[in-house]
């Protein structure tokens, strides 16, 4: 907190308190106690006093009342927080503001000063929803003034459901008229309402867009309060009545509504110009509310967070954006404003010249209509997604670096290399795996576009159909920007991609790419169940196995294969509300088992007081229910002491006397079946496979496609195990299919497990 | 004769939420009668076991243009108000409709494309025409169903109707819309207990309050998965029952909808004879539907075939008599 900041806000918020007092008595003397005060078109009286205090002013006398409680804030004693010893005084001053400066407005409309006259500006679409304002003159020369309830009731409802993400309160003027109009152009293509109030020297943005010829009013989201910082007030009063009507909140219940607009508006004030003690003290008013400042001087920043979401004041000189032109130093401005206050961008539509959509997903490129392919057996491709900080991303650059492939033969290859960069509040390192694996099912959505592989194994074809329509190199960036704030928006704020095609860059990248594989690959390796605070649930799968709990942790992925803990993880972030939620452990009740209290207590919840206890690691003692979307089946086989572990691939007949499907049929369902169960293969990996029961010595039997398809992470688990050649010791489809071959072959190739402990 | 017969009462701890649509003039509305549904703490009609304090209701189903997918008994049966939701409106009352549900069906892009002007204009008349209370809903497409909703919204602004459908891809702006406007939602997700309660919490979440809430779990037809959606109310209301708050709202339920579009009530030639009279094999498929789904906890069923309506009613009435337990 700044002590410079909190002297200005107090001295600005003490002297227009003052000057508020003097203008209710000096209206009381002459027009007495009952002159009716009213906003126009509204039912929320003089909304922020409404707010704040519960009063519904009506006349001149209940002004009275609401200068006392402004006095009453400025008068409070000393915070005792001393880590933040100024910030409750200068919040309060902000508050006691906002009830001067709405004062201040109530006795403007009393006197019939409102809104505020503003020679030549006329409003578009003003008239239709509040006839009265614009003074009652069609002809216009008014400023807007406060929002009236109807138009209210409309921005109010897009705001709630996301449409206009936000709105901005510029205060003051910008340094040029080129940059007025760019930055409010700026907000206007983020869909963001646009409140202007204030000036400098007597010139206010709102003189400067005039002059631009800038239309104002309701139609076009630009709303003139009036030139002086007061009318400012206007903003908070809508954004208090945002939160009656929407909230379900009533007057006075001052910190709910403070709550809601933290939470629910996505509102910030711009300061344009000097910024002066009234301005300071407005300020701190609007950071109550949770709205952050962002400045375009030079003034002491406040960036400890706490009452605003992340930074509470910003100073963003405009003179030292980097840009050419004031275009280009608003948008960052606006970027700016935005991250600050946490806006998120909304993408509906993925900007490229081929259909795009799941549809296209499957689809294949063959060689013959392919023209061009990027990794494959003639080049190379990776794709590599890493965060950064926010400042070090410029959200929605996406370049090429390098030759296109016009010069490439068709049908012919090229080396590509895709960086994705990331930047979010919320981002974490873990999840850049979860979202670069992605790539492959946004790329594949385009027409005539087929991506395979992932990784350094990349495999991208564009057909020729796709290029006949324009499709380029290009458009994989523009598919991936929109894509990933699209369905990873609550995580990711910024993506920027760069495309490689230029060979020394491609071979820079790669390296740094592979060492990032290889660090992610060590960062799994890592990651065990006694590290981790938290598994994760999924309860996808209720809709068919009503008391089906999966209960996934970074050592046991979920059956279906389809979900990882990490995966987990981010999918939380993305919808808290959804099935992957998070299990605190709690105390470990048995190791070996994998028993914990926290993951009993939520399976038990959520399996409908079904399933009370559940071993993480264990297939004899309370294993874990399968749904039905297993990828294989571990099944006991009590003749050979040992398990067999069946794929979902495999239509041979199995010693266990089923078939996968049959097995599917007694395992699926959501019971627990002690001597059965539905795992994902990946689980086979893990050093915490049925550890309770033996580990992976326990495997008989296995489907000769896992023994293929796994080849090199299996022989890694066997050396692990300490028996290099395990894998060739267990059975499979092609040397048994009945109990009767498999005792033989074990036998023969001394097992393991018919020397281990009895499995019952 | 007092041989142990097992006492089989569960106690169960949760309640449904009751909720109110329509608003007298005494509550700024315009509705000769209002409804009340919700407030049980027992499975359907276990009297013994709990109280159920609201019985369930019936709504008819009018659309702002005359259906032309109907079956032809449908509209034999309606006739001439078919092409006018007011008079619809007005007759399904007479016929003994407690709540109308008005389908905005010709907001739809390739039925009529109407807009937000001619929404206000027929809830307007509907509302005129009728003294019970209304449900709206939007034409099922995302963009046209906020367009016409928060128009009906505004329109019906103190009368408490429901807005639907609320559903996963496109909830904000209707449960905006009634919060501005103190309407009701109607959350409807496909057939499954943990999407219904993910729905009702992201609603919470809006602030919209739990009495603004009735629940769509979306059913089937006799003959047409009716087992199955029956399976997933009972499990919702169990769960609710058992005190999961996020699933204790009543629910409705669009039996017309689906009953009349079976092959059994859509076709009266080229069938087997022994399938009986086209029309009363016609109005048991609706009844049994509905009354099936009375069963598993239906509190609103939304019918179609006038002569359906005494049906259910009579149904609903019988299984609200306090049964006496031997």
């Amino acid at each position: 907190m700044s002590r410079y900041i909190a002297q200005a806000a107090l001295r600005g918020a003490n002297l227009i308190v003052r000057e508020a007092e003097e203008m209710v008595e000096a209206a009381i003397a002459e027009l007495g106690p009952d002159h009716p005060v009213a906003f126009i078109n509204t039912a929320y009286y003089l909304p922020v006093i409404l707010g704040f205090t519960g009063l519904e002013v009506t006349n001149l006398g209940d002004l009275r009342k609401a200068m006392a409680h402004a006095k009453r804030l400025l008068n409070s004693p000393p915070s005792q927080q001393l880590w933040l010893p100024y910030l409750g005084e200068t919040l309060d001053a902000g508050a006691a503001t906002l009830l001067a400066t709405e004062t201040i407005e109530g006795v403007r409309f009393a006197r019939g000063e409102q809104p505020e006259p503003i020679p030549g500006l006329k409003l578009t679409g003003t008239s239709f929803t509040s006839p009265d304002s614009n003074g009652g003159q069609a002809e216009g020369g008014f400023a807007n003034g406060p929002i009236d309830d109807i138009q209210l009731r409309a921005w109010g409802i897009q705001l709630v459901d996301g449409r206009m993400p936000g709105f901005a309160a510029i205060v003051g003027a910008a340094r040029s008229n080129e940059a007025a109009v760019a930055i409010v152009r700026e907000l206007q293509k983020r869909n963001i309402l646009v409140f202007l109030s204030g000036n400098v020297n007597g010139r206010s943005i709102i003189h400067q867009l005039q002059e631009e010829g800038v239309e104002m009013g309701y139609d076009t989201y630009i709303v003139p309060f009036g030139t002086d910082t007061i009318s400012a007030i206007y903003a908070l009063g809508f954004a208090t009545r945002s939160a009656l009507t929407f909230g379900g909140m009533s007057g006075g219940q001052i910190r709910e509504i403070l709550l809601y607009n933290k939470y629910r508006v996505f509102a910030f004030v711009l300061a344009l110009g000097e910024v002066d003690d009234l301005k300071y003290a407005m300020a701190a008013g609007a950071i109550n509310y949770g709205f952050p400042v962002i400045a375009d001087t030079v003034i002491p920043q406040i960036l400890p967070t706490g009452v605003t979401s992340y930074e509470h004041v910003i100073s963003m000189p405009f003179d030292d954006i980097p840009g050419e032109t004031d275009a280009e130093k608003a948008r960052r401005l606006v970027q700016r404003c935005t991250e600050v206050r946490g806006v998120k961008i909304k993408i509906t539509e993925v900007p490229i010249p081929v259909p795009y959509g799941s549809a296209f997903e499957g689809e294949r490129v063959r060689k013959a209509d392919m023209r061009v392919e990027f990794g494959g057996s003639k080049a190379h491709a990776f794709e590599y997604l890493f965060m950064a900080p926010l400042d070090e991303v410029e959200d929605g650059k996406i370049e090429l670096i390098g030759p296109d492939f016009s010069e490439v033969p068709e049908g012919g290859a090229m080396n590509l290399g895709i960086l994705i960069k990331v930047a979010g509040r919320k981002m974490q390192e873990d999840f850049e795996p979860v979202l670069e694996r992605q790539t492959h099912y946004f790329v594949n959505g385009a027409s005539g576009i087929q991506h395979v592989g992932q990784r350094d194994i990349t495999w991208i074809r564009f057909s020729k159909a796709a290029v006949d329509k324009g499709f380029r190199i290009n458009h994989i960036g523009d598919i991936l920007y929109a894509r990933l704030h699209a369905d990873f928006g609550a995580i990711v704020d910024k993506v920027q991609v760069t495309l490689i095609t230029d060979q020394q860059l491609f071979e820079e990248w790669l390296t740094k790419a592979r060492q990032a594989y290889q660090a992610r690959n060590v960062r799994l390796a890592d990651m065990v169940d006694e590290a981790a605070e938290e598994f994760y649930s999924c309860t996808l799968c209720q809709s068919f196995a009503p008391n089906h709990v999966c209960a996934i942790s970074p050592e046991r992925l979920g059956l279906c294969g389809a979900y990882n803990w990490l995966d987990c993880k981010a999918s939380y972030q993305i919808n808290p509300t959804g099935p992957n939620q998070p299990i605190p452990k709690g105390i470990c009740l048995d190791p070996v088992l994998g028993v914990w209290q926290g993951v009993n207590e939520f399976v038990y919840q959520n399996s409908h007081q079904v399933v009370e206890r559940v071993s993480l690691y264990s297939m004899m003692q309370d294993p874990m229910t399968s749904c039905g979307c297993f990828e294989c089946i571990a099944v006991v086989i009590p003749e050979a002491n040992g398990i067999m572990v069946v794929s979902r691939e495999d239509p041979s007949m199995t010693p266990a006397g089923m078939t996968f499907s049959t097995l599917a049929g007694v395992a699926g369902g959501g019971q627990q079946t002690p001597g059965m169960m539905g795992i994902g293969k990946y689980y086979l990996l893990s050093k915490k496979f049925l550890y309770a029961d033996g580990g992976f010595k326990r495997i008989v039997w296995m489907s000769s496609f896992l023994k293929e398809s796994m080849a090199e992470e299996l022989k890694a688990v066997c050396e692990r195990e300490g028996i290099p050649d395990l894998l060739d010791r267990i059975a499979d489809e092609r040397t048994a299919t009945t109990v009767e071959e498999l005792l033989p072959f074990l036998e023969e190739h001394e097992h393991p497990a018919l020397t281990m402990d009895p499995i019952f | 004769m007092s041989a142990a017969v097992p006492d089989v009462k569960e106690i169960w701890n949760g309640r449904i939420v009751e909720v109110t649509l329509g608003a007298g003039p005494d509550q700024g509305g315009t509705r000769r009668t209002t409804v009340t549904v919700g407030g049980q703490n027992t499975l359907p009609f276990l009297h013994f076991e709990g109280q159920m304090p609201h019985k369930p209701v019936v709504a008819v189903e009018v659309r702002d243009q005359a259906p032309d997918d109907w079956s032809e008994l449908l509209v034999q049966a309606w006739g001439d108000v078919l092409s006018d939701p007011a008079a619809w409106a007005a007759r399904a009352e007479e016929l003994g409709a407690e709540v109308i549900a008005l389908s905005l069906d010709s907001a739809h892009p390739e039925r009529g494309d109407t807009g937000a002007k001619e929404a206000r204009s027929t809830v307007r008349r509907v509302l005129e025409a009728t003294g019970i209370p209304l449900i709206v809903y939007g034409p099922g497409q995302p963009d046209k169903d906020n367009e016409v909703l928060v128009a009906a919204a505004e329109e019906a602004a103190g009368e408490r109707i429901a807005l639907g459908n609320c559903e996963e891809k496109n909830y904000r702006t209707i449960v905006a819309a009634a919060l501005a406007n103190d309407q009701l939602v109607i959350a409807k997700t496909p057939i499954d207990v943990n999407l219904a309660k993910q729905l009702n919490v992201l609603i919470g979440d809006m602030r919209l309050s739990r009495d603004h809430i009735i629940m769509d779990p979306t059913t089937g037809a006799l003959g047409y998965g009716l087992e199955y959606t029956y399976s997933v109310m009972e499990r919702v209301r169990l769960a609710a029952l058992s005190g999961d708050a996020a699933l204790q709202q009543p629910m409705i339920v669009t039996a017309g909808y689906e009953a009349w579009r079976a092959k059994e009530t859509r076709t009266g030639e080229g069938v087997p004879a022994e399938w009986g009279d086209w029309r009363t094999r016609s109005l048991l498929w609706e009844a049994n539907t509905a009354v099936t789904l009375l069963e598993t906890g239906a509190d609103i069923v939304v019918l179609r075939h006038p002569d359906v309506i005494p049906l259910v009613k009579q149904a609903i009435e019988g299984l609200m008599q306090d049964s006496p337990v031997a």
